[in-house]
């Protein structure tokens, strides 16, 4: 850390500070210097970009751009903010992908939804947006709604025949000479969800993938602008249904950074109990979906029928299974209800029942190996350069688990280890998930007895606990905030004006984006089976790719 | 035979009605066993256990209407789902199906019988490249293709394997393999039989081998633009070929429609349907392969154990069987 400073020091720097355990937080004077920051921190061994966040000071007629640098290995971590001027023309900096190529399609999306130009940029374009979004750059604050509707009922016929001369392009592409085909994998397609690949084939052999985005994109950062502190809830928990309670942890923690309150420990290992809850269900989908890719649905059912049981827990906490809204800033939304716990040891026990079967039937079947052993192989030096999160990560033997590296809610009080496999392939990235379910498991298990023994000591009361008072209007600040999310790390920058009822700005940074900007590197020269299998062995939501 | 009872053969049985039935049998039966294993219930609120639901949905597929693709060649594209279940029914006419039938023969008894048989059931790819030519959709074609490349290296293990009992008794009749058939040549011709029906998965197209219609890469292949009547027919004869080609195992190799007590066609289905039970195990606990994998392990394991078997069959005959 202290090398970090000295290195930090020798730039010309408005202020330096310490920011929780892990974080330096530093502000450019000047943006020329980005790149010489940048270029040093890699050399200390901050490689990886988590995101880049830009928010637009209308009032002040400043963009500040935010860069979060990690070092995966030493868990030293980075915040970079420089200012830039607001004006269309004047909006630029220089692009770091060339230095760091996990900020690639961080850059893409601040440039598409803020207007924000990166030079140097490899491949600078409209993305989530699509291209023929008229009025571009939707984040920024002075974005005229209207005038955007009005433009696009103008354009609809330019806009269909700019859709139609790139169909025709593709189609001429096929051509008559060689095998040569662009196909489309998506976004109807059974396997894809909504996502299409530009698949470029040689026969059966992929020589480029070209991945398109932006067919679920909901604008979730926007929305929470329109909302108070509590209703924000709802749009981060939309973020992907899966796993919809780890980011509503993050969230909330991120508004009591800035509140400066201090959540009850009974409330923390709720937090705990209700996010791995979610973790599992999410984790039982992303199982049944790895052989779903090769044709066998038996273990999707199967799965499913397991995931029930957990989402019963959920419901009987919160009333609702998918979109449970049981998490926020203060604690948690709900007293505990009587004998909670029978119902999540229920869900348990359920899973400890199937396990066996589970992994005798489905993790040792020798097809399932024959084609995921040794396929799509990522290494450690594949995860600092692209920023793989989560199980993706851990499955290559990367020590990355955010709950350990920066511990929230109750996780810092209860004993658990990373998970790891070793090789990186698909079939690695299929039993990570089912470790961490595991592991999961033990982490209810112990986060209830804690619960339990405080409620023994008469420390804890699960009626009244379980939320504290919040202010009704937030102070300005702003606070980053990690959590181990079902797929990865997941990062939310809140930044909140003096006296306001609303987030000014909330960055949500999902892993799925980098899990989907590889896929080009992971997927060229494999054969088209490949494509779902690899594709399925990423455990990407397009819920939280798009937002 | 007089005229009628070719007319009874080719309308009611083996014919079209058996045919038909057979689809909506075997549909409604997977389907079942199939969610049984999976922990789902299946078809259930039409007929008595869901029994008619596969009868709605097919009715309902034949009122729906019939699309063809501006891209595609309309010739081809219908003419081919008419073809290829006439072609998938011909091999009924050389199966001896029950012992009312002409005496028990099959209804064209010759002595090539097993020739006419792996003639038959290998000219069915060619039509379903064809299908997937037509439609002129690139996963169609992808599709279409990757029938010809699985069909030419699942063929020659088949044909081999179904060779090996005509070689052991010494005839191609169908007939005479079937009574010739005891404990101790089921014992003998069961190396044979296996590879047969490995091979009869990669050539019906079943899991692990569904490779050409593999839904999660190229959208059922060349199924993609079809729908309606045509999709009937083209799902038709697959069943009937489902039919056609187990019918033939139980045939060649475990005796027919003689069974316990009584000689009847009864034993025969109830043969076919053991046989289906296995496919659906398969595909229930299996994951699909990979095109390569699938030449792979056909051209340098299976190829080879069915020329084995050849060899295994030959010194059966000389020296269990004593020539």
């Amino acid at each position: 850390m202290e090398r970090l400073k000295e290195v930090l020091n020798q730039f010309d720097l408005e202020y330096l500070e310490e920011y929780k355990p892990t974080w330096l937080k530093a502000k450019l004077k000047r943006k020329e210097d980005l790149l010489p920051v940048v270029r040093a921190l890699i050399e200390e061994g901050v490689k990886s970009c988590s995101t880049v966040s830009p928010t637009d000071f209308i009032d002040e007629n400043r963009m500040e751009i935010n860069y979060f640098l990690e070092d995966l290995n030493t868990k030293r971590n980075v915040w970079l903010k420089v200012d830039i001027p607001r004006e269309l023309e004047e909006c630029k900096i220089d692009s770091i992908t060339p230095l760091m190529p996990s900020a690639n399609w961080h850059e893409l999306e601040a440039y598409s939804t803020f207007g924000v130009k990166f030079e140097g940029h490899p491949r600078l374009r409209y993305f989530l947006i699509s291209a023929d979004y008229y009025g571009k750059f939707p984040f920024r604050k002075d974005f005229d709604w209207e005038e955007h509707e009005k433009n696009v009922i103008e354009n609809v016929n330019k806009i269909s025949e700019e859709f139609f001369e790139e169909y025709e392009e593709n189609e001429e592409k096929i051509g008559h000479e060689g095998s040569k085909t662009v196909l489309h994998w998506g976004p109807t397609h059974p396997a894809s969800g909504p996502i299409r690949l530009k698949v470029y084939t040689n026969g059966e052999i992929i020589e480029k993938v070209d991945p398109d985005i932006g067919y679920v994109w909901r604008a979730l950062e926007k929305l929470a602008e329109r909302k108070d502190f509590i209703g924000t809830i709802v749009a981060v928990e939309r973020v992907c249904f899966m796993d919809n309670t780890n980011p509503m942890i993050c969230y909330s923690q991120a508004v009591e950074e800035i509140a400066g309150k201090e959540i009850t420990p009974f409330a923390k290992f709720m937090r705990v109990i209700l996010g791995e809850l979610g973790r599992t269900a999410s984790h039982l989908v992303s199982l049944g979906g790895f052989f779903g890719t090769m044709g066998l649905h038996t273990f999707m059912m199967w799965c499913l029928d397991v995931r029930e049981y957990f989402l019963d827990a959920l419901e009987d906490y919160s009333g609702a299974r998918i979109a449970t809204a049981c998490i926020e800033p203060g604690g948690v939304r709900y007293p505990m209800p009587d004998g909670w716990f029978d119902s999540v040891r229920k869900a348990i026990k359920k899973f400890e029942e199937s396990r066996e079967e589970i992994e005798d039937i489905f993790l040792k079947n020798p097809l399932m190996e024959t084609r995921a052993r040794g396929n799509g192989v990522f290494t450690k030096d594949d995860v600092d350069t692209y920023y793989l999160a989560g199980p993706i990560a851990r499955a290559t033997g990367k020590k990355i688990d955010v709950r350990l590296d920066e511990p929230y809610a109750g996780y810092g009080e209860l004993e658990f280890d990373y998970v790891g496999c070793e090789n990186g392939d698909a079939r690695d990235r299929l039993l990570i998930i089912f470790k961490e379910i595991a592991q999961s498991i033990d982490l209810m298990k112990q986060a209830m007895a804690h619960i339990e023994e405080g409620i023994l000591k008469e420390e804890m009361n699960p009626k009244k606990d379980h939320l504290i008072r919040m202010p009704r209007r937030m102070p300005a600040g702003e606070a980053v905030s990690r959590v181990e999310w079902a797929r990865g790390e997941m990062l939310m920058h809140l930044v909140t004006m003096p006296k306001s009822s609303n987030p000014y700005r909330l960055k949500i940074k999902a892993p799925s984006v980098n899990h989907t900007m590889v896929l080009d590197k992971l997927l060229r020269g494999k054969t088209l089976s490949d494509i779902p299998l690899l594709y399925g062995s990423m455990h990407i939501c397009q819920g939280d790719l798009d937002r | 035979m007089s005229v009628g009872q070719y007319l009874f053969y080719i309308l009611v049985f083996p014919g079209l009605a058996f045919l038909l039935f057979w689809t909506f049998f075997v549909f409604y039966f997977s389907r079942k066993t199939l969610a049984y294993i999976h922990k789902r219930v299946g078809p259930h609120y039409n007929g008595k256990w869901g029994s008619m639901q596969t009868v709605y949905d097919v009715f309902k597929l034949l009122t729906k209407e019939n699309i063809t693709p501006k891209s595609a060649d309309p010739y081809l594209f219908n003419i081919m789902p008419i073809l290829t279940p006439i072609v998938a029914a011909l091999p009924v006419i050389l199966i001896p199906w029950s012992p009312l039938i002409n005496n028990g023969h099959g209804i064209l008894d010759t002595d090539y019988g097993v020739l006419g048989l792996v003639v038959l059931i290998g000219v069915e790819p060619f039509l379903l490249f064809l299908t997937g030519f037509g439609s002129h959709n690139k996963y169609s074609f992808l599709g279409g293709m990757r029938v010809l490349a699985q069909m030419l290296s699942m063929e020659i293990p088949f044909f081999l394997s179904a060779l090996s009992p005509a070689l052991l008794f010494g005839t191609m009749n169908l007939y005479e393999i079937m009574y010739h058939n005891t404990w101790l040549t089921t014992l003998i011709l069961l190396p044979g039989a296996i590879i047969y029906l490995i091979a009869m998965l990669g050539i019906l197209e079943q899991p692990p081998f569904n490779i050409p219609e593999a839904e999660q890469e190229i959208v059922y292949g060349f199924y993609t633009e079809y729908a309606g009547t045509n999709y009937t027919l083209l799902k038709f004869a697959e069943f009937t070929e489902m039919l056609v080609v187990s019918a033939s195992a139980v045939v060649l190799f475990f005796g027919g429609y003689r069974g316990l007590f009584f000689d009847s066609f009864l034993w025969l289905f109830l043969k076919i349907v053991v046989i289906a039970i296995i496919m659906i195990g398969i595909r229930a606990a299996n994951p699909r392969l990979r095109l390569d994998q699938m030449l792979k392990f056909c051209w340098s394991v299976l190829t080879p154990l069915a020329v084995l078997n050849l060899a295994w069959v030959l010194f059966a005959r000389l020296y269990i069987l004593g020539g």
